[in-house]
Parts: structure tokens; sequence; C-alpha cells
């Protein structure tokens, strides 16, 4: 076979060879071949210090809470979406009755709305002007009555300075 | 009965038995939601963790993963492998993460010594203290030298050593040709080989 690396042709050959990948009957070509080629047994003893190298890399395990912190973020999704599914089992067979309904409750809503607004208005007294009752103090009430008796004598002395008063 | 789907060029697959369950799960059955994340959670969160190099940010990014499986139940067709379908979803998230600069952090607790990381207990016999300490600066080595490589190739890398996929389904995953996934590998590995060569 050509060298992978001259014709740069069928390198995964060679990645899949130091892994321990490559299916039989290409291995053993590519092994004949490896065993005479000093670049290309160079590369696969290379390949396979990474191929080692990187299985000693470990990853820390999954913590142990990680599935219920999954869940509860599940289970927060869910009410939001659950919600309207159940209106839509308990009314979905009314579905067919909403249809006409809506569009004549938006109209008897506009006819209302116009009657509301182009009726006349009622004068409408202020509220609490009829129910006012105004406060009389006593001593207004002694106040009036004096007044009244000052004018009927200033009357009387009227009268006697020659001109006879007509309600006397 | 075993359902057929078409994937790639027309050619048809026998449906994996996790697209089965997740078909299920479509349905509403919980239970098998649970065995898939029962099967894949270590998987994805170690890609993950592989990927951004640290682990509080790669568990949140894997119950992203899940929670977006969970949501997409509805819509879900089996149009490829469901770990196709599952490591798509992951690589997406830990580029986007990557991309958006959010790894500034990780980056320098990377560069930092690893002091305050307890060394992982083996667990046969006891290893001695000197034993631990080489087998932790060879890991910080192997971190560096990943961490090094661009987003795309390290992603390529990761599916390729650790979750042992075909060329064809990273191709898939990575939404590019099968040749340039090779491309991408044999460009990794060669920096790979470069920087851990002294490990020998």
């Amino acid at each position: 076979m050509d060298c992978p690396i001259k014709t740069q042709e069928n390198t995964d050959w060679l990645l899949d060879y130091a892994a321990g990948r490559l299916q039989d009957d290409r291995a053993a070509q590519l092994e004949r071949h490896v065993e005479m080629c000093q670049a290309c047994a160079h590369f696969v003893e290379a390949q396979q210090l990474v191929w080692s190298a990187l299985e000693q890399w470990e990853p820390e395990p999954v913590s142990l809470d990680f599935d219920r912190r999954l869940y509860g973020r599940i289970d927060q999704a869910k009410p939001s979406s659950r919600l309207p599914r159940i209106l839509r089992r308990a009314f979905g067979p009314l579905q067919s009755l909403w249809r006409p309904v809506v569009p004549l409750a938006a109209a008897c809503l506009l006819i209302v709305a116009g009657v509301v607004l182009h009726a006349p208005r009622a004068v409408i007294a202020p509220r609490g002007s009829q129910a006012r009752v105004e406060k009389i103090e006593p001593e207004q009430v002694e106040r009036t009555l004096d007044d009244m008796q000052m004018l009927r004598e200033l009357e009387v002395t009227l009268d006697q300075g020659g001109h006879p008063s007509k309600s006397m | 009965m075993r359902q057929w789907v078409k994937e790639g060029m027309g050619a048809t697959v026998a449906l994996d038995c996790d697209a089965e369950l997740m078909l299920r799960v479509k349905d509403g059955d919980g239970a098998s939601f649970a065995l898939l994340l029962e099967k894949y959670r270590a998987s994805v969160a170690h890609f993950l963790y592989r990927m951004v190099q640290n682990q509080a940010i790669s568990e949140e990014l894997a119950q992203e993963v899940f929670l977006r499986v969970y949501r997409s139940r509805a819509t879900y067709e089996p149009t490829a492998k469901f770990t196709t379908w599952l490591f798509r979803i992951a690589t997406h998230l830990a580029l986007n993460w990557l991309r958006d600069g959010k790894n500034e952090r990780a980056q320098q607790r990377l560069d930092e010594t690893s002091e305050d990381i307890p060394a992982r207990e083996v667990a046969d016999r006891a290893p001695s203290a000197e034993h631990r300490l080489l087998h932790q600066v060879r890991v910080d080595e192997v971190r560096r030298a990943v961490a090094s490589l661009p987003d795309k190739q390290r992603a390529a890398v990761l599916m390729h050593k650790y979750e042992e996929m075909e060329y064809s389904q990273i191709a898939k995953v990575l939404s590019c040709s099968e040749s340039a996934v090779k491309s991408l590998l044999f460009r990794a590995y060669e920096t790979l080989r470069v920087r851990l060569a002294h490990l020998a």
C-alpha cells in the first residue's frame, strides 16, 4: 500500500490503527506497511502515546443531585404549559359554540356603548346639596331679633319727628 | 417492531433503541426519559466538562442539554441516531459558551496550579504521594493540551476518543463533511502529539 503520510491519503487509517479500531483486513495491510516505513512507525508510536495520555484524564463524577435539579427545572416549566391543556380539555367541546358568540357579544357591547354615549345626560344635582342643612347658631337668631327691634325703634323715632308711620 | 428511518443520502437505517425510547418520551412516557438520562448523563456531562473544563459550568450545560431534549420531545423526529442529536445539542451549547467568552475564568483556573483540586484515589491500592503528584501533573498537561486546541478540533477529538463515534457521526454533529472531520482530527492529534511528546 502507499504510505499514508507521504500521500496524505487514508491518514484516518493510521489514527484508527493506533487506537486499535481499524478493521481487521485494513489493520493487517497497514501493519505490513508500518513494519517497513519508519515515518509511519514513528507516527503510530506518538499517536499511541497521545491515546494513553488522554485515557488518564478522568473527569469528576456527576453531582449526586443532578437529576433532582434537572427534574426541578422540568417541573418549573410544567405549570404554565399544563394549565392551557386543562382548559382546552374542559372547554374543548364548547369551542364550536364559542366562535359565533364572541363576535355577537362584541357587537352588543358596541351598541350599548353607543347608546350610553349619545343619550341626553340628566342634570344631576351635586351630591349632598339636598341634604345640606345650615346650622343656625342661637347668637345669630338673637342678633337678628335685636336688629328687628332696632328698626322698630327707628320707625317710632321718625314718627315722633312729624312723619307718621303707615305701618304703625 | 423495529422502525426504519431515512438517514444521510437516502440510506435507510434501523431506528436505534434510544430513538425508540425518545419516541416513547414523545408519547408522554416519563420513565423512558429517565432511562435516557441514566444512560447518557455521565457521557454528556463528561464531554461538556472536557470541552469547557469547569465542573459547575459543564453540569449547568448538561442540565440544559437534557432540558432541551425534554422540551423538544413533542417535535422529535428520528431522522438520525439519538446520540447524534444529543451530542449536537451538547456541542452547540459548549461552542456557544466558549464563543461567548464566558470561559475566561475557567481558563484562568486552568492556568493556575491545581493544588486545590483533590487527587483522585485509585481504588485498589493507595498510591504514594509522589505517584499521585506525578499523575496529577500528567493530567494537567493533557488538560492544557486539549484546551489549546481550537474549539471544533477539541469537540472532534473528544467525540472520537471518549465517545468512540464514527467519522460520519462526528460530521453530522459538527455539520460538516466526513473528510473535513478527518482533516480536523488529523490536525488536532498532530498538535497533541507535539504537546504531549515529553510525557513519553
